[in-house]
């Protein structure tokens, strides 16, 4: 008999955690494939180092976007290696409860449950990533008070207002940390006339990138494809430059943090004030990203400890208690 | 002999349909009270150290050195 699996399946990483065993699989949600015989290459951290840097007859791709999949095949083969990796095989079928963004569609949803199904999961449910975060990251979700969650991933950011166990708002923006990627991106293509991979983009906003100005900022120089001469070259990018390239992405975000402040009931705002924002993600490791939510809102804002984790310890806490909170499961009657 | 063994399935299923429906609408609301009281019994903190505490460190993401960054 197979343990029972909470799986965080994320645009950017997938983390599994295992009943009664804690987190056993944190990798890049990548897969590689041969283009010509469609052969598994490589999943995770493997096939993630592949980006950018294959030959033409392998990909690396990414099947999830925006928190949806995009190729359901390909995130089907790619759950079912990752299954197989934490103990999962035709005779041993665990219960599954996947973290999804909450504003997925019926049809993104259905393609989810029956990926993993098709992928060896004897039953799959759906959790709200806000919810499950809030659930990972300790906040005093049982208790009548306003806790507020900001969670920001690779493809969607989502805030949510819970209390007694329940959302009580919830505003949702198909847009990440990813999208920061991708400005940068464009900014260099644009404004420095050369091309850089996705990953380069990655490693910039992870050196120089910042949401608001803060102390002992650097210069970076940066190497990629000069777009005229198609030869190698290196330009020096600096923090404010940076900034200015993700300002747009940065803004979209804060924007749908205040969107759902101002749907909270009046009760519940008021805690705020004192308990503060939780941020958790990816995303919210952007250097001033707190500050500058907090300057914009005047609500405190705090990082989780576990930010990274957050999602995956709070579905593998429904997992460990599924009698108890099968009732939080998205279509499940609240 | 079919007819009989026809009527007794269906009286069967007939009796199942109907304890079943009467089963469905006498859940009475302390069912539903005592659902709630072990959700939020779920959520406490409580019961949430366990899972925390199974919580393994991850990697964490490298924020280059001081000085201009080679990227």
């Amino acid at each position: 008999m197979a343990r029972d699996l909470a799986i965080d399946l994320g645009t950017a990483n997938t983390l599994v955690y295992m009943k009664g065993r804690g987190i056993v699989l944190n990798e890049p949600s990548v897969i590689a494939l041969n283009r010509q015989t469609g052969e598994v290459l490589a999943t995770g951290r493997e096939a993630w180092q592949m980006i950018g840097r294959t030959p033409g007859y392998i990909v690396a791709v990414r099947p999830l976007r925006g928190g949806a999949i995009t190729d359901f095949e390909i995130t089907e083969r790619m759950i079912r290696l990752l299954l197989q990796r934490v103990g999962v095989s035709r005779f041993t079928r665990p219960k599954v409860v996947i973290c999804v963004p909450s504003a997925i569609t019926e049809v993104e949803r259905r393609a989810v449950t029956d990926a993993a199904r098709r992928a060896g999961a004897a039953d799959a449910n759906l959790i709200e990533q806000p919810m499950a975060a809030a659930i990972g990251a300790d906040l005093p979700i049982d208790e009548p008070v306003g806790n507020m969650v900001i969670d920001i991933g690779g493809g969607t950011s989502e805030t949510a207002v819970i209390s007694l166990g329940g959302i009580v708002a919830l505003e949702a923006v198909r847009v990440g940390s990813f999208d920061i990627d991708a400005a940068i991106q464009n900014y260099v293509r644009r404004e420095h006339g050369i091309a850089i991979g996705e990953r380069t983009a990655e490693e910039i906003k992870v050196a120089i990138g910042s949401a608001d100005p803060t102390p002992d900022e650097n210069q970076a120089e940066v190497r990629g494809r000069d777009l005229m001469t198609g030869l190698p070259k290196t330009v020096l990018l600096t923090p404010e430059e940076v900034r200015y390239a993700i300002e747009d992405v940065v803004s979209s975000i804060v924007a749908s943090v205040i969107r759902c402040l101002s749907k909270a009931p009046p009760e519940l705002s008021q805690d705020f004030l004192v308990r503060g924002m939780y941020l958790v993600g990816g995303g919210g490791l952007l250097r001033g990203l707190a500050e500058r939510i907090e300057r914009e809102t005047e609500v405190p804002v705090k990082m989780s400890n576990v930010p990274l984790e957050a999602v995956v310890l709070g579905a593998g806490h429904v997992i460990e208690h599924y009698e108890a909170l099968k009732g939080m499961f998205m279509g499940a009657r609240r | 002999m079919i007819v009989a063994v026809v009527a007794v399935v269906a009286v069967v299923v007939v009796v199942v349909l109907v304890g079943a429906t009467a089963a469905a609408r006498n859940r009475r609301p302390t069912d539903d009270i005592a659902s709630f009281r072990r959700q939020i019994d779920a959520l406490s903190p409580e019961a949430r150290r366990q899972t925390s505490d199974r919580m393994n460190p991850s990697e964490q993401p490298s924020t280059g050195d001081d000085g201009a960054d080679e990227i």
